[in-house]
């Protein structure tokens, strides 16, 4: 180092001694100006590097009167120097880290112990410096003094890290693990077991009594109480007034928002948990149970207290995955709750299957399984008994068995039995009232559709305050229903020669009444559907269904058709539309009809349809028939543009060659805004032989005028035809 | 000499190489300790954890999914906006609407009139609950139902939108929720399918269910949705061909799978001891479908439940009886789709005979879980696909109406399956037609339905064409407030 520098240095560093013990004797008159403050939090930027000097410097100390170090002159040269150095920034460190003492909130040990170390590592570094060239000094002298410099750095590092980390930063990862104490709900104290921790967490690394941020601790109830600099901290029972719930709600940009930005926040159910328990008084004594049930403070920290209470651990071992694979069958499955829970759930299937060895057959996994569902299973009395043996049950499901309350006391061994299903057994009240006290452990018992009225379930419930009751429906005629029409039964509407007339009913106890004559059912006059009236002639039946206990149902109308021949080939003489292929020919006569709706592809089944061209077809009769009617049926929709045919042409002829034209017939139109629907149209003729017919209907070629589409070719869809 | 020179060079470099390999193996030892999943792999399979177990205790052991497609229009329905009423035919403000993509049915429209619901709304319950006249069964029930009023999707057509609910993406080839809870979970019935289909239609417009809805994707084929129809076969190609009887078929099956053995013998396949079950199951599939899809032991009070229209296969009232039949019968995921909610057009007359298609027997579908004890465990999903629109699509009268697709909110409800009861989450603005509050996205949904199925949505993995696949793709939360 240059000579002039060096001695500036030096001077410097004697300035700095002097300075420093001023600033320490008179300690308590400081007062900071704003201006130096910047320069005193700069104190945990600059002191790393006194500490990596010093201790590079206090190495090389150790090792200088090593005999191959100590007539090198760079070693000798560099080493003064950076002690010069090392002791400089100390210095600076020193009076800095002064500064920042005098900002509000740090007080206590820890600020002690590191503020006189820092200052000791100063002292301690300069004398070294000023007396390293004395005569006395020694190895001996220069080892003792590198070693406790380098102990007095490690324990003021140790400190400031303590001071800004809080004082178990290092070690708390491994050692406390935050035991939140576990502690029963009953035992649950609302201050200690929930306020208290969260103040640790988000509180106490600034305002506990070594840091003391705002002179305001808040780690035990009588400071908390006491409060800080801005004043009392809690207006029990007005979380509005309150100081703490003020500086939690103001904007996080609010310099004192609390806590502050970058730290961690409370959560919305901390801060009502604070919230609910000013309200309450700021009570520091008062138990979780002293609460009402449905106090909300009670429910939001009994959410709190048992985070993880849903996921219920299980006392027992878990067995082996293979003995578990082979009890399963086709009708018993035992399935795993969840990956890594040794609990089991078992259903049984096939009523006719069912044994209750199928249950005495789980010994092995008995502990384990904590579901069993037996629903609809002819499950005795007697069963119970094995049932019984599954100790760790939580459900049960019994709906629809054979099982009564003599077989059922049973259950009351079972001291986890949580939720139980008895719906659809014959289950009375007085059996259920017997039952239900015995089984204390049961939170749901489910009991439709047993013995029990409304009234009986109401009255149960009364009764069993804890355990929820559930009912179900059951009518009680008051609000009626409309029946839904009658259906056909017959196989097609479209018969040969005669039919017997099927139309039903789904819902049993289903009076059915029609009419032939076009007027509407009565429900006394009609005549009711008996399965044995026959018709051979086209005939549009109307019908009603009628029930005690149920409103009519709407009129339906069931037409029925008579086609006496069937080709036996057909070949289509023009093509039918893209998306109305439905069968080709054969769809004119396959008995089969179509319904509304298909200017949809996805519906268009039964409907062949042309536009553009007419549809024409030829069909062929092995052995010749006599004719004299054609009937055609057709959709009408003329909102999409579905019209009846313009004209229909029936010819016929014993030779496909000779053809003559037996009739040609038109159909009515629809008006404007007419409802979609589904008619028939037939012509008829002088009875005629034939082995060969060919059929032309031609799509309406404009459409009226009074329709968007005017002057368009309208679409004609036909699902079926007739040949009488 | 020279040979021994050589060998020395050998010998030498190997130790040099093993002992300055060996700090290097072990500092990566030494990294690795602070990398714990940088070895392992994901996905159930890598990490040796078989599907078909929670990977925590669940809530809900089921679902019954009431979908109704075609999107109904809430604003009608759960989501009372009496200021629609008061703004009745002025334009929507555009600050309102921002730059939202339309689809091509209403893009086009000069004009944007908001329309208020035609059907008045009550509240009801303890949870006080809107609820539009038109649901006067499901509005007894509020207290058992969460309704989710914010919910939204990204898909504005009916199509992709379907198929993101259900698959978790708008294109399809993936797996359904049923499958990948099928695949999670594993069967609690061996002799019924583990996810079954069902279909109706009501009177309105439709939009079509395809089979790619409930399809399998990439998982194994016995995830399958399987669809019930309403004829007399009801699962399709099951019953025994005419003339064999059942004694024939147990007799050609014992005959078949000793012959499959032998196979299995010579050539050790899975995939034959594997077929050996599937037909055995389809056996006694024979015999517990008819049993399920048996209505006529149902009493009385049954029907009155679910209305007249249970006992009448095919209608949507059959479908929740049967689906509360299938759940109970340890089918874990059952799957309704209702057609006809599209009300472009002619909403007030359309919606009001589909609310009476669907409002009893869905409302029956919960309580009666309820009284068997099964609500706790089964969780009962209502929903479309999407939302409609604020403002009317078509011509705008006092009586008559449209509403076009509207992805940025709709309403759902949940019961049971450990879902909490009783409340509404979510709220959109006062004109319906952005959330204000609570926004949950279709993965959101899924993944809290996952969840109280004990599945971990991030860990339902399953590797394919080299990536991992879940149902709620790279995204989704499980919504905790609606969990009780």
């Amino acid at each position: 180092m240059h000579l002039k520098l060096r001695v500036f240095a030096e001077q410097l560093l004697v300035a700095s001694n002097i300075f420093i013990l001023f600033l320490l004797l008179f300690e308590s008159k400081l007062v900071i100006p704003v201006w130096l403050q910047t320069i005193g939090r700069m104190h945990p930027l600059i002191l790393h590097f006194p500490i990596v000097i010093l201790l590079l410097a206090m190495l090389l100390e150790f090792f200088r009167f090593k005999p191959e170090y100590a007539g090198n002159a760079f070693y000798r040269n560099f080493l003064q120097g950076l002690l010069l150095i090392g002791a400089l920034f100390a210095a600076v460190t020193v009076i800095m880290g002064l500064f920042l003492s005098r900002e509000e909130g740090y007080e206590g040990a820890t600020l002690t112990y590191h503020k006189w170390t820092g200052v000791g590592i100063f002292f301690f570094a300069s004398i070294i410096y000023w007396v390293r060239n004395a005569r006395w000094y020694k190895s001996l002298a220069a080892r003792a003094g590198a070693l406790l410099s380098v102990v007095a750095l490690v324990l003021t590092g140790h400190y400031g890290a303590a001071l800004t980390h809080g004082s178990n930063f290092i070690w708390e990862p491994i050692s406390s693990k935050k035991e939140v104490a576990e502690v029963t709900l009953d035992q649950a104290v609302v201050y200690t077991n929930v306020i208290k921790p969260i103040l640790e967490q988000k509180c106490t690394s600034c305002h506990n009594p070594d840091k003391l941020k705002g002179e305001l601790i808040l780690t035990d109830p009588q400071s908390i109480t006491k409060g800080g600099k801005s004043g009392k901290l809690l207006v029990p029972g007005n979380p509005q007034m309150s100081l703490l719930l003020q500086r939690v709600h103001l904007p996080m940009e609010e310099k004192k928002h609390m806590p502050p930005s970058g730290k961690a926040q409370l959560t919305l159910q901390e801060i009502s948990l604070l919230t609910l328990w000013v309200k309450q008084k700021a009570d520091f004594q008062k138990k979780l149970t002293a609460l009402p049930a449905s106090d909300s403070l009670r429910m939001l920290a009994t959410a709190f207290l048992q985070p993880h209470s849903q996921e219920e651990e299980y006392d027992f071992p878990a067995v082996d995955e293979d003995k578990v694979k082979a009890l399963n069958t086709d009708y018993r499955t035992i399935l795993p709750l969840a990956r890594e829970s040794p609990a089991l759930a078992v259903n049984i299937y096939n009523a006719a299957a069912y044994n209750v060895s199928q249950l005495d057959e789980l010994g092995d996994i008995r502990k384990q399984v904590i579901s069993l569902n037996l629903n609809k299973m002819p499950v005795k009395d007697a069963d119970l008994k094995s049932i019984a043996k599954f100790e760790n049950l939580r459900k049960l499901d019994l709906n629809f068995t054979d099982v009564s309350a003599a077989g059922l006391k049973e259950l009351s061994g079972l001291k986890h039995l949580q939720n139980l299903t008895l719906s659809g057994t014959k289950l009375g009240l007085n059996d259920l009232k017997g039952l239900l006290p015995q089984l204390k452990s049961v939170k749901t018992v489910a009991v439709w559709d047993t013995k029990l009225s409304a009234a009986d379930v109401q009255q149960l419930q009364q009764a069993n305050k804890g355990i929820n009751i559930i009912g179900g429906f059951k009518d009680d005629g008051k609000n009626p229903l409309k029946l839904n029409p009658p259906q056909m039964t017959n196989a097609s509407p479209i018969f040969a020669h005669t039919l017997v007339v099927d139309i039903q009913h789904p819902i049993k106890g289903v009076d059915v009444r029609f009419t032939m004559d076009g007027s509407e059912p009565d429900s006394v006059k009609s005549p009711l559907m008996d399965h044995k009236t026959v018709i051979n002639s086209n005939t549009t039946i109307r019908a009603k269904a009628y029930k005690n206990g149920w409103y009519g149902s709407d009129m339906i109308t069931f037409d029925y058709y008579k086609s006496a021949y069937q080709p036996d080939s057909g070949t289509l003489l023009a093509p039918l539309n893209r998306v109305h292929q439905a069968e080709g020919v054969k769809t004119f006569f396959d008995h089969k009809l179509g319904v509304i709706g298909a200017n949809n592809p996805a519906w268009a089944n039964n409907w062949a349809g042309v536009r553009d061209n007419d549809m024409a077809f030829v069909s062929e009769f092995k052995k010749p028939i006599t004719l004299s009617s054609l009937g055609v049926r057709y959709m009408v929709e003329e909102d999409t543009g579905i019209f009846p045919p313009e004209l229909v042409e029936i010819w016929g002829g014993t030779t496909r060659e000779n053809m003559k034209l037996l009739t040609k017939f038109k159909a009515p139109m629809p008006v404007k805004g007419e409802r979609a629907s589904l008619r028939s149209v037939a012509g008829a003729f002088a009875p005629q032989q034939v082995s060969y017919i060919k059929i032309v209907a031609k799509p309406l070629s404009k459409i009226p005028a009074w329709h968007r589409n005017k002057d368009k070719r309208a679409l004609l869809l036909v699902d079926e035809m007739f040949l009488n | 000499m020279e040979k021994e020179i050589i060998e020395h060079g050998f010998s030498f470099n190997r130790r040099r190489f093993l002992s300055t390999m060996s700090l290097g193996i072990g500092s990566v030892a030494l990294g690795s300790l602070l990398m714990p999943d940088l070895l392992k792999g994901g996905g159930l399979e890598e990490e040796g954890l078989a599907p078909g177990i929670p990977h925590f205790a669940p809530k809900a052991k089921r679902v019954i999914y009431l979908f109704q497609n075609g999107a109904p229009s809430q604003q009608e329905l759960f989501d009372y906006k009496p200021k629609l009423r008061e703004m009745f035919g002025q334009e929507i403000p555009p600050s309102v609407r921002g730059t939202q993509r339309l689809t091509g049915m209403t893009a086009n429209q000069a004009s944007f009139p908001l329309v208020g619901s035609f059907v008045d709304f009550k509240q009801y319950g303890q949870s006080q609950a809107w609820v539009s006249n038109l649901m006067p069964y499901t509005s007894k029930i509020v207290d058992d139902l969460c309704f989710v009023r914010s919910m939204y999707t990204e898909a504005i057509n009916h199509d992709p939108a379907l198929t993101f609910l259900q698959t978790g993406s708008q294109q399809g080839n993936r797996p359904s929720m049923g499958s990948w809870l099928s695949y999670g979970l594993g069967n609690e019935n061996k002799n019924l399918p583990n996810f079954t289909v069902l279909l109706s239609r009501g009177v309105g417009n439709g939009q079509g269910v395809y089979s790619k809805l409930w399809s399998n994707g990439f998982l194994d084929s016995v995830h399958q949705g399987v669809q019930f129809s309403k004829g007399e076969d009801p699962v399709l190609y099951l019953r025994d061909p005419e003339g064999m009887d059942r004694k024939e078929r147990r007799d050609m099956l014992d005959k078949l799978s000793e012959l499959n053995e032998l196979s299995y013998q010579e050539f050790g396949d899975p995939e034959i001891t594997a077929k050996i079950k599937q037909y055995e199951m389809a056996y006694r599939m024979q015999t517990a479908v008819p049993e399920v899809m048996d209505l006529s032991k149902e009493s009385d009070d049954i029907i009155k439940l679910y209305g007249p229209e249970c006992l009448v296969p095919g209608t949507y009232a059959a479908n929740c009886l049967l689906a509360r039949k299938l759940s109970e019968n340890g089918v874990r995921f059952v799957q309704l789709y209702h057609q006809g909610w599209d009300q472009h057009g002619n909403l007030p007359y359309e919606i009001t005979k589909q609310a009476m298609d669907v409002d009893q027997a869905s409302a029956a579908l919960v309580t009666d879980l309820k009284q068997r004890g099964l609500l706790d465990e089964t969780l009962v999903i209502w929903g479309g696909e999407f939302g409609r629109t604020s403002y009317t699509q078509g011509k705008l009268t006092p009586e008559n109406y449209g509403r076009d697709h509207h992805p940025r909110c709709f309403t759902i409800w949940m019961a049971g399956g450990g879902i909490k009861p009783g409340i509404v989450y979510g709220e959109t603005d006062e004109l319906g037609y952005n959330i204000a509050k609570d926004p949950v996205h279709v993965h959101d949904f899924q993944a809290t339905i996952l969840h109280q199925l004990g599945l971990n949505h991030e860990k339902l993995i399953f590797k394919h064409l080299g990536r991992r696949y879940r149902l709620t793709d790279v995204s989704g939360k499980v919504i905790r407030d609606i969990i009780s």
